[in-house]
């Protein structure tokens, strides 16, 4: 006999899958932020080549589709190296490495933003560039870059939803096993829909908490 | 197994077919996208039932990814009877989730036109949509130019997805190259290249195209946002 009904194994099954999609999403989103923003100061310093060639490599990995980029980790780096990956390792090396580009982007304009004179006046002060990073640079680039690094949050937890297809058991795919079962589409998409959108706006939720702790003290006195 | 790139070259036809199939679906789905974006971008900056409506369209359409979305329109909509062809749905998928990402553009477009010249309209007696046609669109999709373009630039990516759904478009015929040349890093190596390529072209267009519509203005338009569309992604 064919079990087609929904059970309450399958609120486990969907539970567990969004705690995959949940751990990936902040393990990789974690390892992006440190990669990407490190490759902005390197970018900063204007170190010769390095700077160029990271500034190529990522600008590659934001204008392509992370779908190629899954396929070619999964699929096509083992049959480059003889060396088979597991499903688990190549989507936490794809969505960092991408993660990382588009957090590159952002730490450079946040970089940016802060204003010349700074620089200039820590420099008369005999700071070292990494207490230059720490104390000038970093806290200042973080404010102008905490809206946009939300945004990205936000977009690269739905980003984790391609890796059902090199066969990593993360939500998508925990409704597909179950789609597969109760042949309901209708009803099991529109709850994983539900389910990542709750996901979705928590996020957004904490980030924006965490922006206004950020500026709270350039926000105005109100005088 | 060195990198060869020599390999691909008997199955150049099937790619060229894909991609041709992948402009298409994009073609249809951004001008679909764009339509959307207008109308629910102006709706968004009103207040009323409306307004509501065009806010929480957006909200859902951002917050659930991307292939989710697909496969709810290619497999969960036959099931309460509409069906719809894998051509069509992809069409429809990137109209849906291209209108909620560009209608923030046009919307914050529109926020960004001075009160007066909207004012001054009014004095001068033009009807309501006829000050939206002839002053705020004019002027809001003229500012909106560039991240519209990265909006677009990222439905070319997303649009790799509904290979998902039984669609040859070109990452569909790549997988079908790379499983019989079993040469998977040529192939999407050279995918990959390609799509940035192209969307590196689009870039550039869209900053053409942008310096013309803004020629007249005395910054060229230079004034645009210093993050924003650099992750406005669609997944």
């Amino acid at each position: 006999m064919r079990h087609a009904g929904f059970t309450w194994h399958d609120g486990a099954l969907l539970a567990q899958g969004l705690g995959v999609s949940l751990g990936l999403f902040a393990g990789t989103f974690l390892i992006g932020l440190i990669l990407g923003s490190g490759a902005a100061v390197v970018r900063h310093f204007r170190v010769p080549a390095l700077g160029t060639l990271l500034h190529t490599g990522l600008e590659l990995l934001r204008n392509s589709p992370v779908l190629v980029q899954l396929f070619l980790v999964f699929f096509g780096v083992p049959a480059l190296i003889h060396q088979p990956l597991t499903p688990v390792f190549a989507a936490g090396l794809t969505l960092s490495a991408n993660t990382a580009a588009f957090v590159y982007f952002i730490a450079v304009a946040g970089l940016d933003a802060v204003g010349r004179d700074q620089v200039e006046a820590a420099r008369a002060f005999g700071l070292s560039r990494i207490q230059l990073v720490r104390h000038i640079l970093g806290p200042q680039a973080l404010t102008f870059a905490v809206a946009p690094l939300v945004g990205l949050a936000v977009n690269q937890l739905q980003v984790t939803s391609l890796v059902s297809v090199i066969g990593v058991v993360d939500l998508t795919k925990a409704g597909d096993i179950l789609n597969l079962r109760t042949l309901r589409p209708f009803a099991v998409w529109a709850m994983v829909g539900v389910l990542y959108f709750a996901a979705a706006k928590t996020l957004t939720l904490l980030g924006n908490r965490w922006e206004r702790r950020l500026r709270a003290h350039a926000a105005p006195l109100g005088l | 197994m060195p990198f060869d790139l020599t390999v691909l070259t008997p199955h150049l036809d099937t790619l060229l077919a894909g991609a041709l199939l992948t402009a298409g679906v994009c073609a249809l789905g951004i001008a679909a996208a764009f339509a959307l974006a207008t109308a629910l971008g102006v709706l968004a900056v009103g207040g009323g039932w409306a307004g509501r409506l065009a806010r929480l369209y957006v909200d859902v359409f951002r917050n659930v990814p991307f292939v989710v979305q697909v496969f709810f329109l290619f497999y969960g909509l036959p099931e309460v009877g509409v069906y719809i062809d894998a051509f069509w749905t992809g069409v429809l998928a990137l109209g849906l989730v291209g209108g909620a990402y560009g209608s923030d553009v046009v919307r914050s477009g529109i926020l960004a036109i001075e009160p007066g010249v909207v004012e001054a309209a009014k004095v001068g007696g033009l009807s309501r949509p006829a000050i939206i046609r002839r002053i705020v669109l004019p002027i809001a999709l003229r500012t909106a130019i560039r991240p519209l373009g990265s909006v677009f630039v990222n439905l070319v990516l997303s649009s790799s997805i509904l290979s998902m759904i039984t669609l040859d478009e070109v990452t569909g015929t790549a997988r079908g190259v790379a499983s019989e040349t079993y040469r998977p890093f040529e192939v999407y190596a050279f995918l990959l290249a390609a799509y940035a390529g192209l969307t590196y072209a689009v870039s550039l267009g869209i900053d053409a195209l942008h310096r013309r519509l803004n020629r007249h203005m005395a910054d060229n338009g230079a004034a645009r946002g210093a993050a924003p569309g650099a992750m406005e992604g669609t997944a």
